[in-house]
């Protein structure tokens, strides 16, 4: 009797590190963001609690729905771009030619440049006087004058999705490269050997193969992408008149820059809604192709 | 008549040079295999027949025509690995049929062809299933089946078997061998493994370090082997090995000095090996229990008994192995002297380069 009780204790005690660190770090502040999202929280001393005006008034005004479509717009065009140039990138990086692992390596800088760097070069870069984009384009004589690519909404929000293309391509490409290697090269020999061509072995057997590093990477790239914060932040902010405006950057504008605290918080437990189905679909697909590998 | 001709074939990896310049000719219809220890090139000059090995030196001709050049699919082969390479995410129906959906052929000619392979592979029932739901024994069918539908002059088999358990292997080994005669097809037959050498080849190609070391038929080598090597391969126990001296050879007789265990004299007509260091060597079946034409005393160390053989494991006193190979179950045991012997005609002779004497 004892020894199991002591032994229970001991398994607490193991425990007990990550059980108080899920609760500071994960637990309490969702819950408190939960309860906060009931209230009227601002700069004022007290608050009270409002039911579900808070909800009631961001769903309600129609601005919320909007910025929730622009969030999945952005996000589907970043992800999916993401995917094919990785894709691209993963078939090139993995053909058998000279300078291979110069390639490799060449392909890496977005991913190893500190990421605020990255985006203020990305800020220069469409910068309409001195930027480099519309110095060339004005060179080879597609515009006629500088263009501010960040100072409209349709160009600023293809901008921003550039940039997170740019930052997030490195690590897809490589996931998938080493998806694409972990296919026995039996498979293509054989392949050859009945006199299947590249690009008929690449739709026979490397896209189905793949299929898996796909969706999980897909779904890995939906969660991080549609968090992305600091990459519009540092280039527009959210502008121009908010055509960048996804719901992360809403939630800060609200909660951080109107000190609408209650309002912030309702919108981020609408975010962690979203990116919690994201991870069931995640963790379900995960599932799901274990269980086919295991057949 | 010939369909296959390899001619001064060479393969190097940059300095290293794997074939050795190697001559073969194989005959339409034949089950050659190629044997050899890990290493010794025998699956690249496989892949070199198959076009997945560029060849560095020599010329490949298959159906009198040289191939050297030639992608895999215009060389009228079929290839089956050793890992069965077959598509997991497709069923065996699509597995069988890939060649033929490359070759775009029409679905009921597809149909058919895929039918009759799986008739002939037993694989009917399990057309719609996945490689990963097939045991061992009925994925390496359905590599083969990926083989037949292509109606290929030459089969070219890479380790096949080497994937099953022992049980199974025997089973393909007779399931291969009745393809063989039913197909009448040409294969090439790669494995490490002698025994199945010895029980499919018609001929077999012993190769060692990326030259041939013998090409005959099993018994042939058996019986025959023309080097040390062979002989040693060939076999199962390995034939024993018992180093000498050739006191005298006089043209009908060599004497061979075997120091403790006494003189062998060989009816040999060779005169080149007087005064040579040579090695006898007699294969562990051979042996007989009790004294004979030349008998040797032993102290077996271990003895294995099988039920249908026994085994005596025991080192001789120049310090060879000695391996000695009997029919039933007779009373020896470890530990306790046996004289054992064999018949001179039995005996094998090889010089100081480690060649056959006759």
């Amino acid at each position: 009797m004892t020894s199991t009780r002591s032994a229970t204790l001991f398994a607490f005690a193991l425990l007990a590190p990550a059980l108080i660190y899920i609760t500071v770090i994960v637990a309490y502040p969702l819950f408190d963001t939960v309860l906060l999202s009931f209230t009227n929280a601002s700069l004022k001393q007290t608050y009270d609690f409002v039911g579900w005006t808070n909800y009631l008034r961001i769903f309600g005004a129609g601005n919320f729905t909007d910025v929730i479509i622009r969030t999945f717009v952005w996000t589907f065009f970043s992800v999916s771009i993401k995917m094919i140039i990785g894709m691209c990138g993963a078939v090139l990086l993995n053909a058998a030619i000279p300078g291979q692992t110069l390639f490799r390596v060449l392909t890496m800088p977005p991913w190893i440049v500190p990421m605020a760097i990255g985006i203020f070069m990305w800020g220069w870069m469409y910068n309409g006087q001195f930027g480099m984009i519309s110095g060339l384009l004005q060179n080879f004589g597609i515009v006629n004058g500088p263009v501010a690519w960040l100072a409209y909404g349709n160009t600023a929000f293809w901008a921003t999705i550039i940039t997170d293309v740019w930052i997030g391509v490195p690590m897809v490409t490589i996931y998938f490269l080493a998806a694409m290697q972990s296919i026995p090269k039996d498979l293509y020999e054989a392949a050859w050997t009945d006199g299947a061509g590249r690009a008929y072995r690449f739709r026979r057997i490397t896209l189905p193969l793949m299929v898996p590093a796909i969706i999980t990477m897909s779904l890995l790239s939906l969660i991080a992408t549609f968090n992305s914060f600091d990459i519009i932040w540092i280039l527009t902010q959210g502008g121009p008149s908010g055509s960048t405006t996804t719901m992360i950057i809403d939630t800060y504008k609200t909660a951080i820059g109107s000190r609408k605290y209650g309002e912030g918080a309702a919108r981020a437990v609408v975010i962690c809604i979203f990116v919690s189905i994201f991870c069931l679909a995640y963790f379900r697909a995960v599932r799901r192709l274990q269980q086919g590998e295991a057949k | 008549m010939s369909q296959l001709n390899l001619k001064r074939l060479e393969k190097s990896f940059n300095e290293a040079r794997i074939i050795k310049g190697i001559d073969l000719d194989v005959a339409e219809g034949e089950f050659v295999v190629f044997v050899g220890p890990s290493g010794c090139g025998k699956s690249t000059l496989l892949r070199m027949i198959a076009g997945l090995e560029d060849v560095t030196e020599g010329q490949i001709e298959i159906g009198g025509k040289v191939v050297n050049d030639l992608p895999p699919v215009q060389r009228g082969i079929a290839m089956v690995f050793q890992s069965y390479a077959l598509y997991p995410h497709m069923t065996v129906y699509e597995n069988i049929a890939f060649p033929l959906r490359v070759e775009k052929l029409p679905q009921d000619e597809v149909d058919r062809r895929v039918s009759a392979a799986a008739k002939v592979l037993q694989l009917e029932p399990r057309l719609k299933h996945r490689p990963g739901q097939l045991s061992g024994g009925q994925r390496q069918r359905v590599a083969i089946g990926r083989a037949i539908v292509r109606q290929p002059k030459i089969f070219l088999f890479d380790e096949p078997l080497s994937n099953l358990d022992a049980a199974l292997r025997s089973e393909m080994r007779i399931e291969l061998m009745e393809l063989h005669k039913r197909l009448g097809s040409t294969m090439i037959y790669v494995t490490h493994d002698q025994i199945e050498a010895m029980t499919m080849a018609d001929k077999i190609v012993v190769l060692n370090a990326g030259e041939i070391s013998q090409v005959g038929s099993p018994l042939d080598l058996y019986h025959k082997p023309d080097n040390i090597f062979v002989a040693g391969f060939i076999g199962s126990p390995k034939m024993n090995f018992i180093n000498g001296k050739v006191r005298s050879a006089d043209g009908s007789t060599v004497s061979v000095d075997l120091g403790k265990l006494g003189v062998l004299s060989l009816p040999r007509t060779s005169t080149s090996v007087a005064g040579q260091e040579v090695t006898v060597g007699i294969r562990p079946e051979h042996m007989q229990l009790g004294a004979g034409e030349f008998t040797i005393s032993t102290m077996p160390n271990i003895v294995e008994h099988l039920g249908i053989h026994t085994i005596s494991y025991s080192t001789l006193p120049g310090g060879e192995n000695f391996i000695g190979l009997f029919e039933g179950n007779p009373a020896i045991e470890d530990g306790k002297a046996l004289d054992m012997s064999f018949a001179i005609a039995d005996a094998h002779l090889f010089d100081s380069r480690g060649l056959a004497v006759y």
